[in-house]
């Protein structure tokens, strides 16, 4: 015997006892109206199935099967409504169900098939324990900051690197990036998408943070650590054959081997006669002992079966015009897959405008007796300086590098396992002669970075991490550690190549594998650190779950009392009106008078 | 008397005692505030403060002298004049406006007023407040004259800020001062600091005051780098003092090395800068005379963060003449600058027939400034002005933009020649022989076909011959074969036109005919010349002079229009080079030609141990948690102290690196410092990595690219 069940039968023989009493005064009435009998009779049985279901409302049926699951950031307003499971990143609203994950509340009540989150949404802990059910997640409007950002993967010592990213809800913002010490090295304005690229420099090898600054007006809205990872490969062995000696050749010997690279140059002088490094022989065998060679366009003429051979096996090739190309050169290069497209002869080169003395001076290291300081800033007066009026790119080839008008001045395209690459600018040696030196080592390196033969190194470790949240790590072969900031050791435990890590600091860590005698350094966020841009990661990851499909709503679900407010609006209505019935003198107009 | 005479008369004295009581009240306060504005800022603060000043008084005094009205009159004279009879109202009542009675009493009253002067009624001097202010105010102007100067006299010393734990025994500072006496030709005033780190020009006198407690024995000031400075026990004091030559570090070392390591200070040495000259006109460098112009002014400014020297130089130089003629000749003369010493302004009065300036010279002016540094002072030399006067013979060439020549008047005159040659032949056909004449015409032909090998030449034509100035004919013409040889040739030369072939002198044609250095116009013309002159010459040659005439005419018409285009242009461009042919190359002699090797060593970088010390203090791959070896850093830094940019923050982070090896925010210091001290080296390449055994045999699969 329920308390419902007492109620009804209360109920009902008050119901039945008043129906009697009503049918006992019709009768022993003056002037009986047998309409209004009528509908007290009927309306009282009304009221009391109302008054019922005030008590006892009937159970919910409608959208039973659907969890709803608080993530962080979650509003206060949202305990409100049908129950609430809470997740440790949820605030405390109050009211819910605290859960330590997503899998025990899926655990807790089985025969959930849907779940809608309400927050910013999960966090990737739960994305497997998602995938199990379909999600319902409306995504909230992306705060202003940075949504993305992509740090260099390695940078060679010295050389130019580029920072790219997003800004979400702040066009037009400025963004800057400091160099270590502090000092703006690069400073653009996001485009109208929020995007930037950035440009700083390395010095020697070693992990470094810049930082990246945005800044909307004066204020800065945003600042974030970008590691950079400099690492030095082995160096290149480089050939240069020219067939006559010229400034081009001994600018790019002296900046080849100022960078250490081995370089050996042959320049014919004519009648067999040859200067630069001792004689070799250019065959298959002499060639396979070269990273990359730089050959001009009348060297190539002679020796290009040999070359082309080497290159499929892995040479690296730039090739480069000393002067405006004859016909058969072009016909050759265009079967190579450039396109050279355009007017033949030579045009003028745009060089870009030179940055200001303060953020150039950032780009630069310290000068020395030989080299000054300032040999690096551009002089006021620019380089002549021409390529040829064909472009490469176009056909099979990828852009590689342009000039500052636009036009593309290196393309690059695979040959087998080696790469060929055409440089159409002549005579890039003024630039290190009016302070672009800068400007030639970018072009040369990029160059010769692109197309030299492949070399074994360091896999630079991608997967930007949090501290306090699980990373991944892939690519191991073996057992694995990782020496913390601190100098404490942690150990991977590959499954599949991948072993997970939880970071407790943020810093630079070393993922140290037996095989390799050199520990991979990977940068790991502080946990405060880019928040919208790890929103923006989990956000994604979200949208990639299986939304509800009508289908989901067939599952089982448990019963939600309902709400008894409209219930008891409803028995007061009709309370009401039986009240006015039983005291109207509608009906009854004979009485009254009687009664005087 | 009439009324306002009277009033006049009775006011004055009182007016002018109030004049100058308000001024004897006032001249203390002005003398005053006069005093406190010269110490403050000099003599300008005094003018300006008397002026003020004096003025506020005198509009105070005829504010008070105001009051001094008829009303205060007849009120000071009823009051103090019995014998008015409280009646002085009626003396400058309008007696037009009175009664009988009235009237007689104001006569009575005239006739009594003087009998008293004027001078009773002046109120007495403020006999108070007079002596008050005279007082305070000489005291005043005795504080503002008397009142110590900073940096001089006994310094005040302030706490110590270098917050060491106090050990018992060991003496540590407890308070300090440090003063800094600027060389006198800066004119800057001496000043007491409170801390330790200073920023002063380079030459001051610098002095510590120090206090130890408990009282030292042996402190000195330990230059980073240098040698020990001792101090100098002065009551409870210790003092020193040295110039500043260059910027330093520096410890206070209370106790010759016990206890713990003092921090650093800093004092930078700000340089003298040599002044900045710069012309404020004429604004271009270059200017011309223009007509009637006698005399010539440059303006110069010269700017110095000190001062710059009231004289300077002008150096002029002189070029005159023209040509391959020209003279030069330098003179200085002094200038006196005007303006205040940090901004002169010089502007020296050329007079050109006192310097011998004429036309077709140059005139070159350059300021030589020196500043007021001591004991020697930076010279300067500013920027050249170039005054023109350009030659009434020669039209200005307008720069570089094309080299001008005329050229050709020996042509023109040899066609006329031709012209009038046979013209008298013509007159002359009855006297001949028909074969004479026919000689003499084909003689004419020959001149003309010279001259026109000469035109087609220049054309770009090919030449016949050798070809013989038609003015200098050799055995075909003699003074006297008949015919006017219009006098003798200007000018002998070697071949035709040589005079004229300046072009090729000092042109240095870039092309490989004369040709295109006419411009197309001028080309046509002159083809249409030559085109009439073959057929005068074919005409001559067959024995027609007649018939020759009209092409000679119109030939010479044409030479006429080209005389108009006497201008040949020199192309602007880059020679147009042939393409080389490789299979002629080291074809010639090569006895001692043989295949070299050129030896290139590289340049080695030089900041291996700042590069070691930055990968140590990170937290990277290099680094090292615990203390690390800085003194190879420490070597390397003052090596190389000319390239870095701030050696002596270097110094300093080192040091506090190596006092606390434990100190994150040190360490952090000095590692962002070093980012700014090593050098950027040639940058090295990022190599791709191999792809794996998949992908290698995908990439020789698809292979590519047809040699």
């Amino acid at each position: 015997m329920t308390p419902a069940w007492i109620t009804a039968i209360l109920l009902g023989m008050a119901v039945l006892l008043a129906s009697v009493r009503l049918i006992l005064w019709y009768r022993s009435a003056a002037a009986p109206s047998p309409k209004r009998l009528i509908a007290l009779l009927l309306l009282q049985p009304i009221c009391a199935v109302l008054l019922f279901l005030t008590l006892f409302p009937p159970a919910v049926t409608t959208g039973g099967d659907a969890l709803r699951i608080a993530t962080q950031g979650t509003p206060r307003l949202a305990a409100m409504g049908s129950p609430l499971i809470l997740l440790p990143e949820a605030p405390d609203t109050g009211a819910g169900e605290r859960v330590p994950d997503l899998a025990t509340a899926l655990r807790r009540h089985p025969g959930t098939s849907e779940i809608i989150v309400v927050g910013n949404g999960l966090p990737l802990r739960d994305m497997d324990a998602a995938k199990t059910v379909a999600v319902r997640f409306d995504p909230p409007p992306q705060r202003p900051g940075i949504s993305h950002v992509a740090p260099p993967a390695i940078v060679a010592p010295g050389s130019s690197f580029s920072v790219c990213g997003q800004l979400s809800a702040l066009p037009r913002a400025t963004v800057e990036l400091l160099d270590p010490a502090g000092q703006v090295t690069d400073s653009v304005q996001a485009d109208a998408d929020g995007r930037f690229t950035l440009t700083g420099t390395a010095r020697a090898a070693g992990a470094v943070l810049f930082t990246l600054r945005v800044r909307d007006g004066r204020r800065t809205v945003e600042q974030a650590s970008v590691p950079v990872l400099v690492a030095d490969s082995p160096a290149p062995r480089l050939l240069i054959l020219s067939a006559a000696p010229n400034a081009e050749i001994k600018y790019l010997r002296r900046w080849a081997s100022d960078a250490g690279f081995a370089v050996t140059t042959q320049m014919s002088a004519g009648g067999g006669i040859a200067l630069g490094d001792a004689p070799i022989a250019i065959d298959g065998a002499t060639l396979r002992r070269f990273d990359v060679a730089i050959i001009d366009d009348r060297s190539w003429a002679t020796r290009r079966g040999v070359v082309m051979g080497a290159v499929r096996d892995g040479l690296g090739l730039i090739l480069r015009a000393s002067g405006p190309i004859d016909a058969a050169t072009r016909g050759q290069w265009r079967a190579l897959g450039f396109g050279l497209a355009g007017k033949d002869g030579v045009a003028p080169l745009a060089l870009p405008k030179a940055l200001p003395p303060a953020i150039a001076r950032t780009r630069q290291g310290i000068g020395s007796d030989d080299v000054p300081a300032d040999i690096a800033l551009p002089d006021e007066m620019l380089p002549e300086i021409s390529r040829l009026g064909l472009t490469p790119d176009g056909g099979d080839a990828v852009q590689l590098l342009r000039d500052a008008g636009g036009a593309t001045l290196a393309a690059w395209r695979a040959v087998g396992t080696g790469r060929v690459a055409l440089f159409t600018g002549i005579d890039s040696y003024p630039l290190t002669l009016t302070g672009y030196r800068t400007l030639y080592g970018d072009w040369w390196s990029a160059m010769l970075a692109t197309v030299a033969r492949p070399a074994p190194g360091m896999t630079p470790i991608t997967t930007s991490g949090w501290a306090g949240e699980r990373m991944v790590l892939c690519g191991l072969t073996a057992a694995a550690q990782v020496e913390r900031p601190d100098g404490r050791m942690a150990n991977l435990l590959p499954v599949g190549g991948c072993g997970a890590f939880w970071p407790e600091r943020a810093g630079w860590h070393l993922l140290r594998q037996p095989r390799n005698s050199q520990p991979t350094p990977f940068y790991v966020q502080p946990a405060d650190a880019l928040p919208v841009m790890r929103a923006a990661r989990d956000r994604d990851a979200m949208l990639t779950l299986r939304p509800p499909t009508p289908g989901d709503r067939k599952a089982t679900g448990q019963p939600n009392p309902g709400s008894p407010w409209p219930f008891a609006l409803g028995w007061l209505l009709v309370s009401a009106l039986l009240w006015w019935l039983e005291r109207a003198r509608i009906g009854r107009a004979t009485v009254p008078q009687s009664a005087k | 008397m009439s009324a306002a005479d009277l009033l006049a008369r009775w006011t004055a004295p009182a007016r002018r005692r109030v004049l100058a009581d308000s001024l004897v009240l006032a001249v203390p306060l002005i003398l005053a505030l006069a005093a406190i504005g010269w110490r403050l800022s000099g003599m300008v603060a005094v003018v300006v403060t008397v002026l003020i000043g004096v003025a506020i008084a005198l509009l105070v005094a005829r504010h008070r002298a105001a009051r001094y009205d008829q009303r205060w009159l007849v009120r000071a004279l009823d009051a103090n004049r019995p014998d008015l009879e409280d009646s002085a109202d009626l003396l400058f009542a309008d007696p037009a406006m009175l009664g009988p009675l009235e009237r007689l009493q104001q006569a009575r009253l005239a006739d009594r007023i003087d009998g008293d002067s004027p001078q009773s009624l002046r109120p007495d001097w403020s006999r108070r407040l007079i002596p008050i202010l005279w007082i305070a105010g000489l005291i005043m102007i005795g504080l503002a004259l008397f009142w110590p100067r900073p940096g001089h006299g006994p310094p005040t010393l302030a706490p110590s800020t270098e917050a060491l734990p106090a050990t018992p025994g060991i003496p540590r500072l407890v308070a300090q001062n440090l003063r800094i006496i600027p060389p006198a030709y800066t004119g800057l005033p001496p000043r007491d600091l409170a801390s330790l780190d200073a920023r002063a020009p380079v030459g001051s006198r610098i002095e510590w005051t120090l206090r130890f407690d408990p009282q030292a024995t042996v402190p000195a000031i330990q230059p980073v780098g240098g040698a020990r400075l001792a101090l100098r026990r002065d009551g409870a004091n210790w003092i020193a003092s040295r110039t500043l030559d260059a910027s330093f570090l520096y410890r206070v070392d209370p106790a010759s090395g016990r206890g713990p390591t003092p921090p650093l200070h800093r004092i930078d040495a700000i340089a003298d800068n040599p002044p900045q000259v710069k012309a404020l006109s004429p604004a271009a460098s270059l200017s011309m005379v223009t007509a009637g112009q006698r005399s010539w002014s440059p303006v110069f400014a010269a700017t110095d963060d000190y001062g710059v020297a009231a004289t300077a130089r002008l150096r002029i130089t002189l070029a005159i003449g023209e040509g391959e003629n020209v003279t030069f000749s330098e003179r200085e003369i002094a200038l006196s600058g005007s303006g205040p010493a940090r901004d002169r302004r010089f502007s020296p009065r050329l007079d050109f027939s006192a310097l011998g300036f004429g036309a077709g010279g140059d005139m070159v002016v350059q300021l030589i400034v020196r500043d007021t540094r001591q004991p020697v002072a930076n010279e300067v030399r500013g920027p050249s002005l170039i005054l023109r006067w350009p030659s009434p013979k020669q039209p200005e060439s307008s720069g570089l933009q094309g080299m001008v020549n005329t050229t050709l008047p020996a042509y023109f005159r040899s066609q006329r020649q031709i012209i009038i040659d046979a013209e008298t032949l013509i007159k002359q056909k009855r006297r001949l022989a028909p074969d004479r004449y026919l000689a003499r015409s084909a003689s004419i032909g020959g001149d003309q076909q010279i001259l026109r090998g000469r035109y087609s030449q220049f054309l770009g034509g090919e030449e016949e011959g050798t070809p013989e100035p038609p003015t200098n004919d050799g055995e075909q013409h003699s003074d006297d074969d008949g015919h006017d040889h219009g006098g003798p040739p200007r000018q002998p030369g070697p071949g035709f036109g040589a005079p004229e072939d300046v072009l090729a002198d000092f042109g240095h044609p870039h092309d490989d005919s004369p040709a295109s250095s006419l411009d197309p116009e001028t080309r046509a013309i002159l083809k249409k010349a030559v085109d009439e002159m073959w057929q005068s010459e074919l005409q001559l040659k067959q024995g027609h002079p007649d018939l020759a005439l009209p092409y000679a005419y119109r030939a010479l018409r044409f030479i006429k229009d080209v005389q108009q285009a006497t201008r040949i242009f020199l192309s602007r461009v880059g020679p147009e080079l042939p393409p080389i042919d490789a299979s002629r190359r080291m074809t010639g002699k090569r006895e001692g030609l043989s295949s070299r090797v050129l030896a290139i060593s590289p340049v080695e970088g030089r900041d291996g141990p700042a590069a070691a010390a930055w990968r140590a203090l990170g937290d990277g791959p290099g680094a090292i948690r615990g203390p690390i070896e800085l003194d190879a850093l420490d070597r390397w830094a003052r090596g190389q102290a000319a390239h870095l940019p701030d050696p002596l923050a270097l110094s300093g982070a080192i040091d506090a690196v190596r006092r606390d090896p434990a100190c994150l925010p040190c360490r952090a210091k000095l590692r962002a410092l070093l980012w700014t001290a090593m050098e950027r080296p040639p940058a090295h390449l990022a190599r791709r990595r191999p792809a794996d055994a998949g992908g290698t045999s995908y990439q020789s699969v698809i292979g590519g690219g047809t040699p």
